[in-house]
This record gives C-alpha cells, sequence and structure tokens, in this order.
C-alpha cells in the first residue's frame, strides 16, 4: 500500500492515550473529575474522514484501477508529486485494508454508446475515519 | 504565400490521433528561449505578432510542419497568446480541458504549449492526459480527480513546443519550488477541407491503425477509441463519414491566414 493514512490515526490514539494516562494518575491521587473523562470523549469524537476515489477497469471489485484520487484532511496542505504508482490493486483491495465503500458505480446511468468516451470509469469512492 | 512543408508521414498522423499530443524538443533558438523566459506574465497579442516570434516559433518549420500536416494548407496563424506563468510554490490545478470541448471527430484546432525554460518535475510541469482529446466532459465534473495512469508531466528541455488537439485533459502539475515556470500558448485553425496532403509515400490511403490501449482506458473504451479514430482519420483523408465546422469556433484566441502574413 502507498497510501499512508496513519500519521492522523496515531496522532488521535496517541491523544486519547495520554487522557488516559492522566486520568488514571488523577484516579490513583483520588483526583478524576467529570471534565477529566469529557475530555477523552472529546478526544474520540475527533475522527476525521478520509476520502478515496478509485476508477476500476470494470464493476468487478477485483479489477485493476486506471486512476485514484485521496482527499485527506489530516495531511499537510502542501504540494504532493504525481504518482504512477497506484494506491491499491484493486478495490476489493482497499476494501481490505480497511476503507469503506460509500458509493458504486451504477452503468445504467452511464450514457452508453458505441463510439464516444466521456468520463473516467468505474468510480468507486470509499471513506475511512482516522 | 510564405512556403510551409508538411513534416508528419501517415504513421505519425494516426499516431497523432491516437494520443492528442506530440512534442518537439529544444527546436526554438536558445537566444531567443533567453528573451521570452523575462516576458512578463498574461496577454502577449503584441508580442506574438512581431516577426522574431514569428520566426522562432509560430512559423519555425518543424513547428508550421505540424500544422500543415494536420491542419491543411492556409491555416490561420496565432495573432493572440497567453504567457502562463507560474513562481510560487502550488498544489497544481485540476483536470481540466480549456473553454467548451470542441468534440467532434475532425482535427480543426492545434492548441500549442511553448517552454522558453526547461521545466523539471518540482517546477509543476504542464500534465497531459494522451487520449483525452477524445472523451466529451463537463470540465467542472472531471476536477476531483487525481492521478490517472498514463498521465504525463511534460517536464523538456528549453525551447520545447508541444502541440495538442484541443480538448485533451491538462493541468498546471503541483509546484515544488518558487522557480520562474512559463509557457506561452497559442493556437492554431484549419481553413482548408481536409486532405491527405501531408508526407506520404504512395497516393494509396492506408486504413487507419490502432495504436494500441491507453493505460486508464478500459476494453471497450479502447474499442471506441479505435472506431473513433477510424472516423478521425477517414475524415483527414477526406473520405468524409462525418462533417465539422471550418473554421471552427475561436473562443479565446484568434488567427490570421498564412496567406496574409508577411515579413518586415
Amino acid at each position: 500500500m502507498i497510501i499512508t493514512v496513519t500519521k492522523g490515526e496515531t496522532l488521535v490514539k496517541s491523544t486519547i492515550k495520554e487522557w488516559l494516562d492522566n486520568c488514571i494518575e488523577k484516579l490513583n491521587a483520588g483526583e478524576l473529575t467529570e471534565a477529566d473523562l469529557r475530555g477523552v470523549m472529546t478526544a474520540l469524537n475527533s475522527e476525521k474522514q478520509l476520502l478515496l476515489y478509485l476508477y476500476s477497469k470494470s464493476t468487478n471489485l477485483r479489477s485493476p484501477l486506471g486512476g485514484w484520487a485521496l482527499y485527506d484532511t489530516t495531511a499537510p496542505d502542501e504540494p504532493v508529486l504525481p504518482s504512477q504508482d497506484a494506491p491499491y490493486a484493486s478495490v476489493l483491495d482497499a476494501v481490505n485494508d480497511g476503507w469503506r465503500i460509500v458509493q458504486f458505480p451504477r452503468p445504467e446511468l452511464y450514457n452508453f454508446t458505441d463510439v464516444d468516451n466521456t468520463y473516467l470509469t468505474y468510480e468507486f469512492i470509499l471513506e475511512k475515519f482516522v | 504565400m510564405i512556403n510551409v512543408e508538411p513534416t508528419l508521414n501517415d504513421l505519425q498522423v494516426m499516431q497523432f490521433i491516437h494520443n492528442g499530443y506530440i512534442t518537439l524538443e529544444s527546436i526554438v533558438d536558445a537566444d531567443f528561449n533567453k528573451e521570452c523566459e523575462s516576458v512578463d506574465g498574461g496577454r502577449l497579442n503584441d508580442f506574438v505578432l512581431t516577426d522574431e516570434f514569428r520566426r522562432n516559433v509560430l512559423l519555425h518549420p518543424q513547428v508550421a510542419g505540424v500544422v500543415r500536416s494536420l491542419l491543411g494548407a492556409n491555416f490561420l496563424v496565432p495573432t493572440s497568446a497567453h504567457h502562463h506563468l507560474f513562481e510560487a510554490p502550488h498544489r497544481g490545478q485540476t483536470w481540466h480541458s480549456d473553454g467548451i470541448t470542441e468534440y467532434g471527430y475532425g482535427i480543426t484546432h492545434l492548441q500549442c504549449y511553448y517552454y522558453p525554460k526547461a521545466v523539471k518535475i518540482e517546477d509543476g510541469p504542464t500534465m497531459i492526459l494522451p487520449g483525452s482529446h477524445h472523451r466529451l466532459v463537463d470540465r467542472e465534473a472531471i476536477a476531483h480527480y487525481g492521478d490517472i495512469l498514463g498521465q504525463l508531466s511534460l517536464t523538456v528541455p528549453a525551447g520545447t513546443v508541444a502541440m495538442t488537439r484541443y480538448g485533451i485533459w491538462h493541468k498546471a502539475g503541483p509546484k515544488l519550488n518558487a522557480d520562474r515556470r512559463g509557457m506561452i500558448k497559442f493556437s492554431y485553425y484549419r481553413m482548408a477541407m481536409p486532405k491527405r496532403d501531408w508526407v506520404r509515400d504512395s497516393d494509396e490511403i492506408p486504413s487507419y491503425q490502432h495504436q494500441g490501449r491507453h493505460p486508464y482506458v478500459t476494453e471497450i473504451e479502447s474499442y471506441r477509441d479505435r472506431r473513433r479514430g477510424e472516423l478521425t482519420w477517414n475524415w483527414l483523408c477526406g473520405l468524409t463519414e462525418v462533417e465539422e465546422p471550418i473554421p471552427p469556433i475561436q473562443m479565446f484566441n484568434s488567427g490570421i491566414p498564412l496567406s496574409a502574413v508577411r515579413f518586415q
């Protein structure tokens, strides 16, 4: 897998761990309060949605990919060089890595003709929370 | 009329039909490249009318030879251009085709990119998607696309001219540095009905040879590209199966017939 989403995930987990360590310390000292526990809840609710567009060569989830786009709000807003290495071998490969499909391509919505091509096919949209 | 000889042969014309672009590397004189490097960004309508721009770029024998091959005799020579100049780092443009698609089976409009300075991958080169000129799309509806198999970053030496079939998907790629990266864009238009008057070995018109499948293309799309390529080839050879407006729409650019161009 090329796409790395562990940075944000690690950040959230480390924040939660820090809060829990702090809570245990306060519990042992008899100083734990409701506000401390609500802080853990806040950290748990700070999940962010990542979106991954995958363009499959057919409606079969095992088909190879022709294109992809990752929208990652946890990544810095900086230019990234283009790549020719697909993040996954197929949509199924992405699902196996924890991505959930939120939109399947529906071929009946494509304007089928014998001569003219239009948009990239077949567009799967997947999500992951980190 | 200034004499312009065609430079492409049957196979090269078929390759252009398939890919939608051709690049002519390092063809412009080094001194003229230097002069163009410092030109301001934006419209360049006066500059492109100068003899030196015409001689060095617009009517350079290799550039004009490709135009003559693909657009026929007495094509419209550009009288306007735009200097796309980038300096600050940026994430890159989104994939798009310019204006309305000018979707059709003919080749009536060549959009060209001239790079006075070498372009490296960190400079945010123009990216193109070979074969995408065959696709009818709403430009805003492809803006979420990211990397596409077969996309091409035009990392080119100074003095390169890339010539595309209008409608090809393109964008300025991500730019990592603050170096100046310029590209002067201009267009040629067809004025004559098509016929097979490029470089040829015989008068016998060969059948269209499909040039393979672009990496991002599905199997059915490849079949369509083949059929569409045949229609374009037959049209270019004067075996008209489809009709196209000549001259085509000139939405952003203008030109004058080659026959009206005079050097001072």
